[in-house]
Protein backbone atom coordinates (compact mmCIF):
# COMPACT_ATOMS: atom_id res chain seq x y z
CA UNK A 1 0.00 0.00 0.00
CA UNK A 2 1.52 2.92 -0.95
CA UNK A 3 2.43 6.35 0.08
CA UNK A 4 -1.09 8.24 -1.55
CA UNK A 5 -3.38 5.00 -0.35
CA UNK A 6 -6.23 5.34 1.55
CA UNK A 7 -4.00 3.07 4.75
CA UNK A 8 -0.46 2.54 4.28
CA UNK A 9 2.53 0.47 6.15
CA UNK A 10 5.46 1.99 6.38
CA UNK A 11 9.42 2.14 8.53
CA UNK A 12 11.60 4.92 9.08
CA UNK A 13 15.35 4.90 7.88
CA UNK A 14 18.06 7.67 8.85
CA UNK A 15 20.08 8.88 5.69
CA UNK A 16 23.80 8.29 6.81
CA UNK A 17 26.46 10.47 4.53
CA UNK A 18 28.19 13.21 3.28
CA UNK A 19 25.20 15.20 0.39
CA UNK A 20 26.95 16.75 -2.22
CA UNK A 21 26.86 20.65 -2.54
CA UNK A 22 24.97 20.83 -5.67
CA UNK A 23 22.30 18.17 -4.16
CA UNK A 24 19.56 18.95 -6.96
CA UNK A 25 21.73 18.50 -9.97
CA UNK A 26 23.41 15.26 -8.41
CA UNK A 27 19.96 13.83 -7.50
CA UNK A 28 18.66 14.47 -11.20
CA UNK A 29 21.79 12.86 -12.61
CA UNK A 30 22.25 10.00 -10.27
CA UNK A 31 17.82 9.13 -10.47
CA UNK A 32 17.89 9.48 -14.42
CA UNK A 33 20.91 6.85 -14.30
CA UNK A 34 18.64 4.65 -11.94
CA UNK A 35 15.62 4.79 -13.65
CA UNK A 36 13.55 1.22 -13.95
CA UNK A 37 14.26 -0.07 -17.35
CA UNK A 38 11.27 -2.12 -19.19
CA UNK A 39 12.53 -5.72 -19.65
CA UNK A 40 8.92 -7.09 -21.64
CA UNK A 41 10.60 -7.20 -24.58
CA UNK A 42 13.88 -8.57 -23.76
CA UNK A 43 14.37 -12.04 -21.75
CA UNK A 44 16.14 -10.69 -18.59
CA UNK A 45 15.21 -12.21 -15.50
CA UNK A 46 15.29 -8.87 -13.57
CA UNK A 47 15.03 -5.30 -13.47
CA UNK A 48 15.01 -2.49 -10.46
CA UNK A 49 14.39 1.21 -10.83
CA UNK A 50 13.12 4.39 -9.96
CA UNK A 51 9.42 5.42 -11.08
CA UNK A 52 7.04 8.14 -10.73
CA UNK A 53 4.91 7.63 -7.47
CA UNK A 54 1.83 8.56 -9.61
CA UNK A 55 2.54 6.11 -12.89
CA UNK A 56 4.60 2.87 -12.52
CA UNK A 57 5.06 3.71 -16.54
CA UNK A 58 7.21 6.67 -15.84
CA UNK A 59 10.63 6.79 -15.78
CA UNK A 60 11.20 10.43 -17.72
CA UNK A 61 10.32 11.88 -14.43
CA UNK A 62 9.51 15.56 -16.80
CA UNK A 63 10.32 18.55 -14.55
CA UNK A 64 11.66 16.89 -12.15
CA UNK A 65 8.09 15.24 -11.09
CA UNK A 66 10.45 13.87 -7.85
CA UNK A 67 10.93 16.98 -6.19
CA UNK A 68 8.11 17.88 -4.11
CA UNK A 69 9.34 20.76 -1.43
CA UNK A 70 12.22 19.44 0.59
CA UNK A 71 11.25 15.82 -0.04
CA UNK A 72 11.93 13.58 -2.95
CA UNK A 73 9.26 10.77 -4.03
CA UNK A 74 9.64 8.20 -5.85
CA UNK A 75 8.78 4.59 -6.59
CA UNK A 76 10.96 1.79 -6.60
CA UNK A 77 9.90 -0.72 -9.07
CA UNK A 78 11.10 -4.42 -9.54
CA UNK A 79 9.97 -6.35 -12.39
CA UNK A 80 10.97 -10.27 -11.72
CA UNK A 81 10.46 -13.61 -14.38
CA UNK A 82 9.69 -16.26 -12.15
CA UNK A 83 8.79 -20.09 -12.43
CA UNK A 84 6.38 -21.71 -10.45
CA UNK A 85 7.93 -24.71 -8.45
CA UNK A 86 5.36 -26.84 -9.72
CA UNK A 87 5.56 -25.53 -13.16
CA UNK A 88 9.32 -26.48 -12.64
CA UNK A 89 8.75 -29.84 -11.68
CA UNK A 90 6.26 -30.57 -14.09
CA UNK A 91 8.65 -29.53 -17.23
CA UNK A 92 11.55 -31.22 -15.59
CA UNK A 93 9.59 -34.70 -14.81
CA UNK A 94 8.18 -34.41 -18.68
CA UNK A 95 12.08 -33.95 -19.88
CA UNK A 96 13.76 -36.90 -17.76
CA UNK A 97 11.05 -39.41 -18.92
CA UNK A 98 11.72 -38.51 -22.71
CA UNK A 99 14.94 -38.96 -22.34
CA UNK A 100 14.76 -42.38 -20.64
CA UNK A 101 13.01 -43.44 -23.16
CA UNK A 102 15.04 -41.91 -26.17
CA UNK A 103 17.75 -43.36 -24.88
CA UNK A 104 16.25 -46.42 -23.49
CA UNK A 105 17.89 -46.68 -20.10
CA UNK A 106 16.38 -47.12 -16.33
CA UNK A 107 17.35 -43.92 -14.66
CA UNK A 108 19.84 -40.29 -14.99
CA UNK A 109 22.57 -39.68 -13.38
CA UNK A 110 22.25 -36.75 -10.81
CA UNK A 111 24.23 -34.57 -13.53
CA UNK A 112 21.77 -35.13 -16.30
CA UNK A 113 18.95 -34.04 -13.91
CA UNK A 114 20.29 -30.70 -13.19
CA UNK A 115 21.33 -30.12 -16.43
CA UNK A 116 17.75 -30.43 -17.60
CA UNK A 117 16.52 -28.68 -14.91
CA UNK A 118 18.60 -25.56 -15.33
CA UNK A 119 17.69 -25.45 -19.09
CA UNK A 120 14.26 -26.01 -18.19
CA UNK A 121 14.27 -23.01 -15.74
CA UNK A 122 15.74 -21.63 -18.52
CA UNK A 123 13.28 -21.88 -21.14
CA UNK A 124 10.32 -21.47 -18.52
CA UNK A 125 12.01 -18.12 -17.58
CA UNK A 126 12.27 -16.56 -21.23
CA UNK A 127 8.04 -17.71 -21.60
CA UNK A 128 7.61 -15.96 -17.86
CA UNK A 129 6.06 -12.53 -18.30
CA UNK A 130 7.46 -9.79 -15.67
CA UNK A 131 5.67 -9.80 -12.65
CA UNK A 132 6.14 -6.22 -11.08
CA UNK A 133 5.92 -4.52 -7.68
CA UNK A 134 6.33 -1.26 -6.78
CA UNK A 135 7.36 0.55 -3.29
CA UNK A 136 6.99 4.36 -2.51
CA UNK A 137 9.41 6.13 -0.72
CA UNK A 138 10.07 9.73 0.64
CA UNK A 139 12.86 11.42 1.38
CA UNK A 140 12.76 14.26 3.97
CA UNK A 141 16.03 16.35 2.88
CA UNK A 142 15.47 18.75 6.05
CA UNK A 143 15.91 16.43 8.65
CA UNK A 144 17.38 13.52 6.14
CA UNK A 145 15.47 10.53 7.28
CA UNK A 146 13.18 8.16 4.38
CA UNK A 147 10.09 6.38 4.58
CA UNK A 148 9.78 3.55 2.86
CA UNK A 149 5.98 1.91 2.17
CA UNK A 150 6.43 -1.60 2.36
CA UNK A 151 7.71 -4.05 6.03
CA UNK A 152 8.51 -6.53 4.02
CA UNK A 153 12.46 -7.50 4.99
CA UNK A 154 12.87 -8.55 1.18
CA UNK A 155 11.78 -5.29 -0.61
CA UNK A 156 13.86 -3.31 2.40
CA UNK A 157 16.73 -4.60 1.59
CA UNK A 158 16.48 -4.17 -2.10
CA UNK A 159 15.77 -0.54 -1.20
CA UNK A 160 18.19 0.07 0.64
CA UNK A 161 21.08 -1.11 -2.13
CA UNK A 162 19.16 0.62 -5.12
CA UNK A 163 19.54 3.76 -2.66
CA UNK A 164 23.25 3.11 -2.03
CA UNK A 165 23.91 2.51 -5.50
CA UNK A 166 21.89 5.60 -6.86
CA UNK A 167 23.10 8.30 -4.14
CA UNK A 168 25.96 6.76 -2.58
CA UNK A 169 24.26 7.07 0.79
CA UNK A 170 23.63 4.64 3.32
CA UNK A 171 20.30 3.57 5.06
CA UNK A 172 19.81 2.55 8.53
CA UNK A 173 16.61 0.86 9.71
CA UNK A 174 15.23 3.33 13.12
CA UNK A 175 14.67 0.35 15.04
CA UNK A 176 13.92 1.20 18.45
CA UNK A 177 17.17 1.28 20.63
CA UNK A 178 18.61 3.74 17.32
CA UNK A 179 15.40 5.84 17.24
CA UNK A 180 16.22 6.26 20.84
CA UNK A 181 19.99 7.33 20.74
CA UNK A 182 18.46 10.20 18.53
CA UNK A 183 16.09 11.36 21.55
CA UNK A 184 17.78 11.31 24.38
CA UNK A 185 20.38 13.64 26.29
CA UNK A 186 23.71 12.42 25.30
CA UNK A 187 24.99 12.14 28.60
CA UNK A 188 22.08 9.09 28.77
CA UNK A 189 23.74 7.04 26.20
CA UNK A 190 25.80 4.78 28.18
CA UNK A 191 22.72 3.98 30.59
CA UNK A 192 20.54 3.38 27.11
CA UNK A 193 23.53 1.16 25.77
CA UNK A 194 23.91 -0.74 29.13
CA UNK A 195 19.40 -1.49 29.89
CA UNK A 196 18.43 -4.91 30.18
CA UNK A 197 14.41 -5.68 30.01
CA UNK A 198 12.58 -4.97 33.03
CA UNK A 199 10.44 -7.73 35.06
CA UNK A 200 6.89 -6.05 34.84
CA UNK A 201 5.30 -9.12 36.44
CA UNK B 1 27.22 -3.33 17.66
CA UNK B 2 25.52 -3.87 14.24
CA UNK B 3 22.10 -3.99 13.05
CA UNK B 4 21.24 -7.62 13.61
CA UNK B 5 22.37 -7.70 17.18
CA UNK B 6 20.47 -4.59 17.92
CA UNK B 7 17.48 -6.05 16.85
CA UNK B 8 18.33 -9.12 18.89
CA UNK B 9 19.70 -8.15 21.55
CA UNK B 10 17.16 -4.62 22.06
CA UNK B 11 14.22 -6.27 21.22
CA UNK B 12 12.92 -6.04 24.28
CA UNK B 13 13.03 -1.81 24.34
CA UNK B 14 10.29 -1.28 21.77
CA UNK B 15 8.14 -4.20 23.58
CA UNK B 16 8.44 -2.74 27.01
CA UNK B 17 7.74 0.92 25.57
CA UNK B 18 4.43 -0.26 24.21
CA UNK B 19 3.12 -2.01 27.64
CA UNK B 20 4.26 1.17 29.46
CA UNK B 21 2.49 3.14 26.90
CA UNK B 22 -1.09 1.14 27.16
CA UNK B 23 -0.65 1.48 31.13
CA UNK B 24 0.02 5.51 30.60
CA UNK B 25 -3.23 5.65 28.11
CA UNK B 26 -5.52 3.86 30.76
CA UNK B 27 -3.81 6.18 33.73
CA UNK B 28 -5.88 9.28 32.67
CA UNK B 29 -8.67 7.49 30.60
CA UNK B 30 -7.26 8.12 27.53
CA UNK B 31 -5.11 11.02 27.24
CA UNK B 32 -1.54 11.30 27.37
CA UNK B 33 -0.16 14.99 27.73
CA UNK B 34 2.82 14.99 25.91
CA UNK B 35 4.86 18.28 26.70
CA UNK B 36 5.01 20.96 23.99
CA UNK B 37 1.66 19.22 22.40
CA UNK B 38 -0.58 19.10 24.65
CA UNK B 39 -3.07 16.64 25.35
CA UNK B 40 -3.16 13.24 22.96
CA UNK B 41 -5.44 10.75 23.00
CA UNK B 42 -4.29 7.39 22.75
CA UNK B 43 -6.77 4.36 23.06
CA UNK B 44 -5.45 0.68 22.34
CA UNK B 45 -7.94 -0.92 20.61
CA UNK B 46 -9.49 -4.13 18.94
CA UNK B 47 -5.85 -6.00 18.26
CA UNK B 48 -3.37 -6.82 20.24
CA UNK B 49 -0.91 -9.32 19.52
CA UNK B 50 1.34 -10.74 22.32
CA UNK B 51 4.83 -12.87 22.25
CA UNK B 52 6.56 -15.03 24.46
CA UNK B 53 9.96 -17.46 24.14
CA UNK B 54 12.97 -16.40 22.29
CA UNK B 55 14.29 -17.22 18.59
CA UNK B 56 12.76 -20.58 17.17
CA UNK B 57 10.77 -21.64 20.45
CA UNK B 58 8.58 -17.64 20.18
CA UNK B 59 4.82 -17.65 20.46
CA UNK B 60 2.32 -15.51 19.37
CA UNK B 61 -1.38 -14.99 20.75
CA UNK B 62 -3.44 -12.35 19.12
CA UNK B 63 -5.88 -11.02 21.13
CA UNK B 64 -9.06 -9.36 19.60
CA UNK B 65 -12.62 -8.01 20.27
CA UNK B 66 -14.46 -4.65 19.09
CA UNK B 67 -15.25 -3.68 22.61
CA UNK B 68 -13.34 -5.52 24.88
CA UNK B 69 -11.43 -4.60 27.83
CA UNK B 70 -8.52 -6.67 26.29
CA UNK B 71 -8.47 -8.96 29.15
CA UNK B 72 -7.18 -11.79 28.13
CA UNK B 73 -4.28 -9.33 26.64
CA UNK B 74 -3.52 -8.41 30.19
CA UNK B 75 -3.87 -11.42 31.23
CA UNK B 76 -1.20 -12.24 29.11
CA UNK B 77 0.97 -9.64 30.15
CA UNK B 78 0.85 -11.50 33.77
CA UNK B 79 1.89 -14.83 32.25
CA UNK B 80 4.82 -12.75 31.33
CA UNK B 81 4.01 -12.45 27.74
CA UNK B 82 5.30 -9.46 25.75
CA UNK B 83 3.30 -6.94 23.93
CA UNK B 84 4.76 -6.95 20.30
CA UNK B 85 1.91 -5.32 18.27
CA UNK B 86 -0.78 -3.27 18.98
CA UNK B 87 -3.47 -1.32 17.03
CA UNK B 88 -3.66 2.27 18.67
CA UNK B 89 -6.25 5.17 18.28
CA UNK B 90 -4.45 8.46 18.18
CA UNK B 91 -6.20 11.74 18.32
CA UNK B 92 -5.27 15.39 18.61
CA UNK B 93 -7.36 18.16 18.46
CA UNK B 94 -10.02 17.16 15.31
CA UNK B 95 -7.31 14.79 13.77
CA UNK B 96 -7.55 11.17 13.95
CA UNK B 97 -5.06 8.91 13.44
CA UNK B 98 -4.96 4.90 13.77
CA UNK B 99 -1.93 2.90 13.36
CA UNK B 100 -0.71 -0.62 14.48
CA UNK B 101 2.92 -0.50 15.81
CA UNK B 102 5.01 -3.62 15.50
CA UNK B 103 6.82 -2.69 18.79
CA UNK B 104 10.60 -4.54 18.29
CA UNK B 105 10.77 -3.08 14.99
CA UNK B 106 8.81 0.17 15.35
CA UNK B 107 7.27 -0.42 11.73
CA UNK B 108 4.04 1.38 11.43
CA UNK B 109 1.07 -0.93 9.90
CA UNK B 110 -2.25 0.20 8.21
CA UNK B 111 -1.59 3.65 9.18
CA UNK B 112 -4.86 5.97 8.49
CA UNK B 113 -4.68 9.31 8.38
CA UNK B 114 -6.82 12.16 9.00
CA UNK B 115 -9.09 12.75 5.39
CA UNK B 116 -8.42 16.61 5.04
CA UNK B 117 -9.67 16.98 1.40
CA UNK B 118 -12.96 15.42 0.01
CA UNK B 119 -12.40 13.25 -3.49
CA UNK B 120 -13.85 15.86 -5.76
CA UNK B 121 -11.76 18.52 -4.64
CA UNK B 122 -8.67 16.12 -5.86
CA UNK B 123 -7.36 17.58 -9.31
CA UNK B 124 -4.38 16.39 -11.67
CA UNK B 125 -2.71 19.37 -12.16
CA UNK B 126 0.91 18.68 -11.47
CA UNK B 127 0.73 21.63 -8.53
CA UNK B 128 -2.24 19.73 -6.64
CA UNK B 129 -0.76 16.41 -7.01
CA UNK B 130 2.50 17.69 -5.51
CA UNK B 131 0.14 19.30 -2.60
CA UNK B 132 -1.47 16.19 -2.24
CA UNK B 133 1.96 14.41 -1.66
CA UNK B 134 3.18 17.20 0.61
CA UNK B 135 0.04 16.86 2.66
CA UNK B 136 0.30 13.42 2.71
CA UNK B 137 3.97 13.06 3.76
CA UNK B 138 3.52 15.25 6.70
CA UNK B 139 0.30 13.74 8.23
CA UNK B 140 2.40 10.03 8.10
CA UNK B 141 5.05 12.40 9.83
CA UNK B 142 2.94 13.55 12.53
CA UNK B 143 2.15 10.02 13.07
CA UNK B 144 5.72 9.07 13.66
CA UNK B 145 6.60 12.54 15.82
CA UNK B 146 3.60 11.38 18.13
CA UNK B 147 5.07 8.33 18.41
CA UNK B 148 8.74 9.66 19.05
CA UNK B 149 7.07 12.27 21.33
CA UNK B 150 5.33 9.54 23.70
CA UNK B 151 8.77 7.33 23.14
CA UNK B 152 10.63 10.34 24.62
CA UNK B 153 8.30 10.62 27.71
CA UNK B 154 9.27 6.87 28.26
CA UNK B 155 12.58 7.41 27.44
CA UNK B 156 13.13 9.88 30.30
CA UNK B 157 11.30 8.45 32.91
CA UNK B 158 13.09 5.08 31.77
CA UNK B 159 16.46 6.08 32.02
CA UNK B 160 15.83 8.25 35.32
CA UNK B 161 16.09 7.02 39.06
CA UNK B 162 11.98 7.15 38.83
CA UNK B 163 11.82 4.31 36.94
CA UNK B 164 11.26 1.40 39.63
CA UNK B 165 8.63 3.63 40.95
CA UNK B 166 7.19 3.98 37.91
CA UNK B 167 7.54 -0.25 37.43
CA UNK B 168 5.86 -0.32 40.63
CA UNK B 169 2.49 1.72 39.29
CA UNK B 170 2.91 -0.53 36.00
CA UNK B 171 2.73 -4.09 37.92
CA UNK B 172 -0.32 -2.62 39.66
CA UNK B 173 -2.16 -1.59 36.58
CA UNK B 174 -1.50 -5.05 35.07
CA UNK B 175 -2.64 -7.08 38.42
CA UNK B 176 -5.78 -4.90 38.54
CA UNK B 177 -6.71 -5.70 35.39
Amino acid sequence: MGLLSSSASFVRFSVEGEMPANFWDFAAERIAGHAFRDIDDSYEEHSIGWVSIMNMFDSEFAYASYAAGDYIALAMRMDDRKVAPAVLKKFCQKEEERLKKERQIPKLSRGQKLEIKENMNLMLIKKAVPVPSVYDMCWNLADNTVLFFSTSAKAQASFEDLFKETFDLHLILQVPFLAAGKLIDPDLEDRLADMGPTILL
Amino acid sequence: MDLVDIIAEKRFLGQEFVTWLWYKSEERGGAIDIPGMGDVSVVFEKHLLLESGEGDSREKVICQGLQSELTEARTGLRMGKKLEQARILLGHGEYQWNLTIRASMFDLKSVKVPKTMAASEESDDPEAIEGRLLEKISLYEQALQFVDELFRMYLQVRLSNDWEKEVLKVRTWINAG
